[in-house]
Order: structure tokens, then sequence, then C-alpha cells
């Protein structure tokens, strides 16, 4: 065996960790038993929770949208329907307006 | 089954099926954390992040409790961990831990065998040294395996075991003062 060998024999022999390692290592181990513990569950039924409002008031907003589209296309065509009933009525009165002028000027002084 | 009933297990202090507490575990990590934290320690030369390796080795132990084939077992595995560890987290983190063998101080040519600052610098030497080889070094030289069982722990080829040992050697002798290079008598 070199002396190199040797040396290093006794420079890598064990230590001891700082006071304290196995009381750290157990801390840790009993914080993760109880992380582990928790039910899993628990965690999915918020999820699934979450999930489920958000579903139902994006659902909702959508039915809002719909319910306003549709009400303001009805309203628009009812203003349409007013313009072409006032329009009929206009021109109604715009011929019954030229058959007077026209009787009148049609009549002997 | 429970951690702590596994632990009791492999230790054969009760038979598997009884109960048992958390203080089997800390018996074990008692038992072999001067291991587990030498190995990581002379490997970083920090012992701040050996600890911090060690202390995760413990806990996948704890987690793998029932992988555990006997109390045998227990060493080897936490051997093998360890190591794979070390080398997984330099991997990750070269730049910031690894020391470049060109940047030390030359080993003053001090006659003395067994000198404590000789030591600490053939200890920053290992550290310097690239993983594999490292590894092979601090398993040979501190914990005295052979190389069949450290091409087991590191899950390697014995010719392989041998050629990291030499290359490491060599790297070592490069830098070590003379009188080390010489043969024992």
């Amino acid at each position: 065996m070199s002396r190199l060998e040797d040396e290093l024999r006794q420079a890598l022999r064990r230590r001891e960790p700082p006071a304290g390692f196995a009381e750290r290592v157990m801390a840790r181990a009993r914080a993760r038993e109880r992380e582990q513990r928790r039910p899993r569950w628990l965690g999915w039924r918020w999820l699934a929770a979450a999930t489920a409002v958000v579903v139902v008031a994006a659902g909702l907003h959508f039915m809002e949208e719909r319910r306003r589209r549709l009400e303001g296309e009805r309203a628009k065509e009812q203003v349409m329907l007013a313009l072409e009933l006032t329009g009929a009525k206009l021109i109604l009165a715009e011929q019954r307006v030229q058959q007077v002028i026209g009787f009148s000027l049609a009549l002997p002084n | 089954m429970t951690a702590a009933r596994a632990v009791r297990s492999l230790a054969g202090e009760v038979p598997l099926a009884e109960a048992a507490d958390k203080a089997d575990f800390e018996t074990l990590v008692r038992e072999h954390q001067a291991m587990v934290f030498s190995i990581a320690c002379h490997f970083f030369h920090n012992e701040a992040l050996a600890e911090e390796v060690a202390q995760e080795v413990f806990l996948q132990l704890y987690k793998n409790l029932e992988r555990i084939e006997s109390p045998a077992h227990v060493g080897f595995w936490l051997r093998r961990t360890t190591s794979h560890r070390c080398i997984d987290h330099l991997r990750r983190s070269s730049a910031r831990h690894e020391v470049q063998l060109e940047r030390l101080p030359e080993i003053p040519e001090s006659p003395e065998a067994g000198d404590p600052l000789l030591r600490e610098r053939l200890r920053r030497l290992v550290a310097s040294l690239p993983e594999k080889p490292r590894m092979v070094v601090l398993l040979r030289f501190g914990e005295d395996l052979d190389a069949e069982d450290i091409g087991r722990v590191l899950k390697m080829p014995v010719r392989t075991v041998w050629s990291h040992l030499y290359r490491g050697l060599a790297m070592l002798r490069e830098k070590a003062p003379r009188y080390l290079k010489e043969e024992a008598r």
C-alpha cells in the first residue's frame, strides 16, 4: 500500500454529523408523514367544487348574454316594423294630399 | 404498513404485523448517520451541503422502508442512495461546488505523516476530482469497500471501478507532495 493510500484512509475517515442531526431528520420525517396523512380527496373535492362554480357562472353568463342579444334583436325588429308602418302611412298621407290639391285645382272658379 | 413497523421488522425486533413507534427509525438514523454524512461531506467538502443531502437520503429511506429486505440491506441501500444523490447533486450544480484542481495550492513537502493540514489538503484534493473517480476513491478509502462492492453500489462494472480508481489516484498523485508518491516500506 502506498503512503498516499494510507494518508487517504486517514483523511477520509468517517465523521459524525453536527449535533442534532437525527432530531432534524425525525422532525422532517414527521412533517412529511403529517403531509401524507392529509386526505388527498380533500384537495380533489375543492378542485371539483371550484370547477363546478366556474362552469355554472360561465353558463349563467352565457345565458344572460343570449337573452340580451335576443331582446335586442326583437327590439330592432319592432323598430324596423314601426319605421315601415310609418313610411307606409306617410306615403298614404302624401297621396291624400296630392288628391286634395288636384281636386281643388280642377274646380271652376 | 407504516414506516415505523417496517423499521422494527427490518431490525429483526418484532414481526411485521406488530405495531411499533418512531424510535426505531431514529435508531436506524443514529446507527448510519456517520456513514451517510461522511460520504456526502468528503464528496462535497462542505458540511452544510452534506447535511442537506444526508437528510434527504434518510427521508428517502423513510419513504422506501417497505423495499428494505434486511438490516444488512439498509447499509447497502444508504451507501448507494447517498452516492447517487451526491453525484446527481453535483451534476445539477457543478458550477457552484466543483473545486478546480489547478486552483488548489501545492501541498507543502511536509515529512510528517498524519499532519492535520496535510489531511485537510488531501480532502480538498479528493473533493476536486471528477464526480465518479471521486466517489470511487471515497468508497475505496473512506468506506473500505473493494472494487466489486463499489461496482454494486455505483451500478458499474468492476473494470470501470478500477479505471476510475487509477484515474483518481493518478490525479491525486500529481498534486500530492513528493513523499506521498513513494511506496510505503
